[in-house]
């Protein structure tokens, strides 16, 4: 592998998580195409096995949305409207592909106005069921095959069974090597910060899969032995919600007296938490990971049970969560307008406080110019758990 | 031995010393825009009073929205658990508490003496001391008269809004069809009880209830929070003054956690000098 400034570990996350694109217009002018995509369902293991190189789209906390508000309304969630600024800006000019996909209705719209807009030379809209059982998972089968077969035309190959499923081991080592690195923050104070965790997470989104690998093994190797851990602080804390993708609102939470310790989110364990079953039809255990185990409250989990009973279904995850990382506290992040996680705020904090868990409920305007008001908040919700 | 709790509001600064017994002095002054630098000013200003040297504090702690990077605390503790232990210390039998203050308002649960609980109020003015103030400039009256002419209200009017800038075309819209003042300000004053009191009800407004911040010293707004309430409320002697209180019982605490070389340690830290903002490292949380 090439690594032209040579970092390694933390200070090769930190720096592709500030050049983003950097390692992906480096490829592509070697000549790799580039497929960027929406939210944590368009399934990358395909892309990978047809030599793509899959890149999150994300939004920017730092860049004031200015363009996109000319297409889309400002009550819809401010982080995909900051992801298509971002487009109109020319910020993912190099893509030669773009997957959206039907991950909430903000990312439906935004799909669609994107490949009116963006000219992205390919352009593919996966639509995903809301429910995750029966029929739900042979229709989104198809459409995984719909997908397959729009990008087979960008790369001018057919996609071999063979390299699906070495992509999926691929992936599912990279699902693994997320774990391990989760796994060094159940110690207290945790052996790696959040800023940290999540710039290696963004790391991995941005670069080829067995890079990103290779980064979180030495990530491991290097936080293993170090010396200058985070300090011990009152809470120990669990985020739930919307994604965070910008250091400086994890820095904040995390010189306000608090540890983050897990993120059930977008950017946190949802995608990686749960490995690809090895099913004789790779595709088969593709769609039933990906509309099964990649909890979101997009997808309904339906139970027809009681209240309680269907928390427990829904929640006990979290439940198992809180109990091996040792966590004492939750913060809910709601981005502004996310609809799918703000109506689920009263159940999700109903199941947690009756666990015994404080929770600290902020809806947010994805913008770092409004990070500091929050400071008491966090500051205030430190001083309750300690 | 002498603590000091200094309270950096986004209008006033307030500073509080007090001893193992009692609260020695306080010193109240406007914040402004740059007065806020000139924190250690007011902190002098209440040490001469007393007669004392910055070397005779045991253990300063800074709270309210200035709280982040003053060069001469020896720790940052939000007002929501200085409200709240200022609160106690005054009235122990109080479990919920409205502070009223220039840019936001909260409501602060007390639990044993534990800070359990809180909301605050989101970006918006409503509900704060600083649309009192929008509306007092308007209507040509002192903001601190505003809270009594309401009580002569006899036909109090309706502002229905909730936004400040829309209340204030309200107030324009009422003033022109001749309302008088009294009715007016006692529909302003229901109007921003009503939105401070939808949020504290969020965290169960449970008895009794104690409101701070400079809003508590208006009567009118304390009498129509009371009626939304449905009982009466506490409103301390001086309402401003009981975060920089709680600050104080605090740094009281501190002192005792860590010994006495430790204590040294930390004065010797102190620098005597304007405080900033956002900009420096952060006083130690």
């Amino acid at each position: 592998m090439k690594d032209i400034n040579k970092k390694t570990g933390l200070a090769r996350a930190k720096d592709i998580y500030n050049h983003r694109s950097k390692r992906a217009r480096e490829l592509k002018a070697e000549g790799k195409k580039v497929i960027g995509y929406f939210c944590c369902f368009p399934p990358v293991e395909i892309m990978t096995a047809l030599d793509f190189l899959p890149l999150r789209l994300l939004g920017d906390m730092d860049e004031p949305i200015t363009v996109a508000d000319g297409y889309l309304p400002t009550v819809m969630c401010i982080f995909y409207r900051s992801t298509f600024d971002l487009g109109m800006k020319g910020r993912f000019d190099f893509i030669d592909g773009f997957i959206g996909a039907h991950a909430c209705d903000g990312a439906e719209r935004t799909s669609y106005i994107w490949s009116n807009y963006i000219k992205t030379p390919c352009n593919f809209f996966l639509d995903l069921p809301h429910v995750d059982k029966g029929e739900a998972v042979s229709y989104f089968k198809g459409q995984l095959n719909y997908l397959k077969e729009t990008i087979e035309g960008l790369a001018g190959k057919k996609l071999d069974i063979e390299s699906l499923k070495e992509a999926i081991s691929l992936h599912n080592k990279q699902r693994q090597l997320v774990r391990e690195l989760y796994y060094l923050r159940k110690p207290d104070p945790p052996l790696i910060n959040g800023s940290e965790v999540l710039q290696v997470m963004i790391s991995i989104m941005m670069i080829p899969a067995e890079e990103g690998n290779a980064l979180i093994q030495e990530v491991i190797d290097e936080v293993k032995t170090r010396q200058d851990i985070p300090d011990k602080k009152n809470g120990r804390l669990l985020v739930w919600g919307s994604l965070i993708d910008n250091i400086k609102f994890t820095d904040l939470i995390e010189s306000s007296g608090l540890n983050i310790i897990i993120e059930d989110t977008a950017t946190g364990t949802r995608p990686f938490w749960h490995d690809i079953e090895e099913t004789e039809d790779p595709l088969d255990g593709v769609a039933r990971h990906y509309l099964q185990e990649v909890k979101c409250p997009r997808t309904f989990a339906e139970t027809d049970t009681s209240y309680k009973e269907d928390l427990e279904n829904r929640y006990s995850y979290l439940k198992d969560f809180a109990k091996y990382w040792k966590v004492n506290g939750v913060f809910g992040n709601i981005i502004r307008n996310c609809d799918i996680h703000g109506y689920e705020i009263p159940a999700v904090k109903d199941y947690l406080e009756s666990l015994g868990l404080p929770v600290l409920i902020i809806e947010q305007d994805y913008s770092t110019a409004s990070l500091e008001p929050l400071r008491t908040r966090f500051q205030a919700f430190a001083e309750t758990i300690g | 031995m002498f603590y000091a709790g200094l309270d950096i509001g986004s209008t006033i600064t307030k500073v509080l010393i007090k001893n193992e017994r009692k609260v020695c002095t306080t010193v109240i002054k406007p914040t402004g825009a740059e007065h806020r630098r000139l924190a250690n000013e007011i902190m002098d200003e209440a040490l001469r009073k007393l007669n004392l040297t910055t070397a005779n504090i045991s253990y300063i702690v800074a709270t309210g929205y200035g709280r982040i990077n003053v060069p001469f605390a020896d720790k940052q503790v939000t007002e929501i658990t200085c409200h709240m232990r200022g609160i106690n210390w005054l009235f122990p039998s109080v479990k919920t508490i409205i502070d009223i203050g220039g840019q936001d308002s909260k409501g602060i649960k007390v639990d044993n003496g534990k800070l359990v609980n809180f909301v605050m109020n989101d970006k918006c003015a409503a509900g704060t001391g600083r649309f009192l103030e929008v509306i007092s400039d308007l209507l040509g009256v002192k903001l601190d008269d505003i809270g009594e002419i309401s009580l002569q209200s006899t036909r109090p009017t309706n502002i229905s809004s909730i936004c400040t800038v829309f209340a204030e075309q309200e107030t324009l819209l009422q003033l022109s069809k001749g309302t008088s003042i009294e009715d007016i300000l006692a529909g302003i004053h229901r109007a921003s009880a009503s939105r401070i009191h939808s949020m504290v009800k969020k965290i169960k407004i449970e008895k009794d209830v104690a409101i701070t911040g400079g809003g508590a010293k208006n009567i009118g707004l304390c009498k129509a929070l009371e009626e939304r309430v449905g009982f009466p409320v506490i409103v301390p002697p001086e309402p401003l003054i009981t975060g920089a209180l709680g600050a104080a019982l605090i740094a009281s605490e501190e002192t005792k956690k860590i010994s006495k070389e430790e204590l040294i340690e930390k004065q010797l830290k102190r620098r005597w000098e304007a405080v900033t903002f956002f900009d420096e490292k952060p006083t130690k949380g």
